[in-house]
């Protein structure tokens, strides 16, 4: 269980003027939106609603998690970013921001039948942390191995090591060709990587910078759940331990795993984690 | 009935009209917050109000929640071709945003699918009491006795810790009056009664009045009408609703946001409209006698397109009617089968005492929100920006949220907080803008300007509140901030 902390050493800061959403609102885009309605839904329980991270698409949770959550009585929903997965790809998607994003994942949630728990993964995370900020009513929100706040320079130097040329491809905007090992645990089926590696898709250069960079702290005030694997190198456990603190409560990290939470084997308990916790936070 | 509200107000329980009719019983609510109608300032009142978690109940007194944009609805003042003037952005519930698929300008029937939505998405079609009208506030020290009429006409009477009032401000239509109005022949018909072009069919129609809803009418008018003239009292400026290709208030709030002195964003404005509308000399239109931004915006985009085309003729104001005659300030007469004065409205409370809102029409609330002395009363929705309304009120009522958790939290604080208020109650987050003196102005705001003001109270309160995060209805137990267990990790397998 998360103990959250009264963060009072930074007192909340409403963000009320958004002058660039109101000059140049986002561009609209065809979203694909993934859902699984349980059988058995179990009354009062909120939608969960997914975001992936760079590269990915909804798809990285329609594997596992979307039907295991919907088979545990959850209506769970997982939408694909702009230029992600089967969502449309905006005319110049290098310049998408995370703005951009955020702004996808709130109509998702205005279709929604009442306020979602956000679960966000890797560069996700960065993108329910912004949603959170401006959405109040998520009743929770959940990080996994989620890129930090503030700014994800801490999670640098271990990519640099272990594979440069990622790296170099993540900050310039390429295609990226990982090294399975930069994404899997070591307990992940040789067969299942390739393929999971084959269906990366490019990801915006300017959402790849804002994610690295500096960025304004976010006014978050919604009960976070932050989770992380052991051997994880582009969110390493340090960085996972930060993100846990700057929020004010206690990170999980799970043994044996890397990058790929929802993907790899070992998905079952983190996912287990996941609505346990979810549901322990509801309870008045 | 507000004089009897005021005789009564001493009394403690309220009354009904009819002495023999038996008293309902006092239901005592003092622990929730009543906010009275479920318009588009009412639904994101309560829905804010619940989601820093408070008990909230919502009364509306019509079938339908939606309030203007509920066009069956008694008080709504929408007509069949109504859309929104602001764009989207600056118009939708900040963390609830208009579909992608929806147009720049919506129709009124997108707008109330849109706020049925917002209504289901956090609950409050389940919350909301429809066909439940207030017919009487009485105050008290502290909190108000409300007497209301239901669905199936039952009197009950409740007792509320808390008033949000969120009735709407157009729907009381300001009639003017001029020579020889009594005995003039053709219709005259107020704006708040039109609905539909249909109205218009083959007539000779003067409308009155250059606001929005004037400009949309006359333009209506000369598209079926056998005539149409527009009188206006003085010159506007006639503010494109496309600019550069884009929603002209996505482009003039890049302008704002260059934040640079008033009489330089004017000229730029002045600039803008020049290079896109052109003179309006060249149409007819006398030359606007006032500064950009010194009246609330007008945005139409097809007057002068048909004042160009003939179908259109610009008039002065009326000087007198006379028989089947419209006789205007410059001598000239016109016969006219209808006039349709869209001369706007005034700000009613009918079921409040008079006297509780102090200014009565040009009401004197802090921020347009809170009331001098009581610490229990709110107005939510009463402004009229030069911009969209829903995404201002929404702020407004995050603002009266946390306002209510600092008085639970800290009193003195609260009541401090009122205290500095109250002395600057003719403060009007209007830009530094001296807008023309007129009724239409009473509660305009600058939203840019009004924007950054309520950034500036919500801080100002939530730092009153000890700068402590909030601790909200769902987050689990807040373990003190030196807990050494913070941030160590738990290891799962």
């Amino acid at each position: 269980m998360s103990h959250p902390r009264a963060a009072s050493d930074h007192p909340p800061r409403e963000r009320v003027r958004r002058t660039l959403d109101w000059t140049l609102p986002p561009e609209p885009v065809v979203r694909e939106v993934i859902e699984v309605m349980p059988d058995h839904p179990v009354p009062g329980r909120p939608p969960l609603l997914f975001v992936h991270g760079a590269w990915h698409g909804a798809w990285c949770w329609q594997e596992h998690w979307l039907p295991a959550a919907a088979a545990a009585g959850w209506h769970s929903v997982a939408v694909s970013l702009r230029g992600h997965g089967g969502s449309g790809r905006p005319e110049r998607f290098g310049l998408a921001s995370l703005r951009h994003y955020e702004h996808d994942v709130l109509q998702t949630i205005t279709t929604l039948p009442s306020p979602p728990v956000l679960i966000g993964h890797s560069l996700g995370g960065v993108v329910v942390q912004g949603v959170l900020e401006r959405y109040r009513s998520a009743p929770a929100g959940v990080l996994v191995a989620s890129m930090p706040p503030i700014h994800g320079l801490q999670a640098l130097p271990r990519l640099l090591r272990h594979d440069p040329r990622m790296l170099a491809q993540a900050l310039t905007g390429r295609e990226v060709t990982p090294r399975s090992a930069t994404l899997f645990g070591p307990g992940t089926d040789p067969a299942n990587e390739a393929d999971y590696l084959a269906r990366l898709g490019p990801e915006s250069w300017l959402a790849t910078q804002q994610v690295a960079l500096p960025r304004r702290r976010r006014d978050i005030r919604t009960p976070l759940l932050v989770l992380g694997g052991e051997h994880d190198v582009i969110v390493p456990p340090y960085a996972v331990l930060r993100t846990a603190r700057h929020f004010g409560t206690r990170a999980h990290l799970f043994r044996g795993m890397g990058h790929q939470l929802m993907l790899e084997p070992g998905w079952e308990a983190v996912l287990r984690r996941v609505l346990g916790w979810v549901d322990a936070t509801r309870a008045p | 009935m507000e004089d009897e509200a005021r005789g009564r107000a001493s009394g403690t329980a309220p009354a009904t009209d009819d002495a023999t009719e038996p008293q309902p019983r006092l239901e005592d609510r003092r622990g929730r917050t009543l906010v009275i109608g479920a318009g588009s300032s009412g639904l994101t009142a309560a829905k804010n109000l619940r989601e820093r978690g408070f008990a909230v109940d919502l009364v509306e007194r019509e079938d339908r929640l939606g309030g203007n944009w509920n066009i069956d609805g008694s008080s709504s003042r929408v007509y069949e071709s109504t859309h929104m003037i602001s764009s989207k952005p600056f118009t939708q519930y900040p963390d609830f945003p208009m579909p992608d698929d929806a147009p720049d300008y919506l129709h009124h029937t997108q707008v109330l699918a849109y706020l049925q939505r917002y209504a289901a998405h956090f609950g409050l079609d389940e919350l909301v009491e429809l066909g439940t009208t207030v017919e009487q506030v009485t105050p008290l020290a502290r909190g108000f006795d409300v007497t209301l009429t239901g669905p199936d006409g039952t009197r009950s009477a409740r007792r509320y810790g808390q008033l949000v009032v969120a009735n709407g401000h157009n729907w009381f239509p300001k009639w003017p009056s001029y020579p020889g109005q009594d005995t003039f022949t053709g219709e005259l018909l107020h704006s708040a009664d039109y609905r539909s072009a249909a109205q218009l069919d083959g007539k000779r129609v003067v409308v009155v009045g250059a606001g929005n809803t004037g400009c949309d009418l006359v333009v209506e008018a000369a598209q079926r009408a056998q005539a149409a003239f527009h009188s206006t009292r003085r010159a506007y400026w006639y503010a494109p609703k496309y600019a550069l290709g884009r929603p002209a208030d996505q482009v003039s709030d890049a302008i704002f946001a260059l934040r640079l002195p008033l009489r330089a964003t004017q000229a730029l404005f002045e600039a803008t409209a020049r290079l896109v509308v052109g003179r309006y000399e060249r149409f007819g239109l006398p030359t606007p006698d006032h500064r950009f931004l010194e009246t609330h915006p007008i945005v139409n985009q097809q007057l002068l397109y048909h004042v160009g085309h003939g179908a259109i003729t610009p008039k002065p104001d009326i000087d007198h009617l006379d028989g089947d005659e419209v006789v205007f300030t410059d001598g000239s007469r016109v016969a006219a089968d209808l006039v349709l004065f869209a001369t706007g409205y005034l700000i009613r409370f009918p079921f409040l005492p008079e006297g509780l809102i102090p200014g009565g029409g040009r009401p004197r609330l802090y921020r347009n929100v809170f009331h001098p002395d009581r610490d229990d009363l709110f107005v939510i929705g009463l402004i009229q920006p030069d911009s969209g309304q829903f995404c201002l009120v929404h702020w407004q009522a995050v603002l009266v949220a946390a306002y209510l958790e600092l008085r639970q939290r800290d009193p003195a604080a609260a009541a401090a907080y009122l205290d500095a208020g109250r002395d600057h109650l003719d403060e009007r987050s209007q830009g530094g803008i001296d807008l023309i003196d007129s009724t239409r102005h009473h509660v305009e705001v600058e939203h840019a300007d009004y924007v950054r003001d309520l950034e500036r109270e919500i801080r100002d309160v939530e730092a009153r509140s000890g700068g402590t995060r909030p601790v909200r209805r769902t987050s689990p137990a807040v373990v003190s901030a030196a807990s050494p267990a913070a941030g160590t990790a738990e290891v799962s397998m």
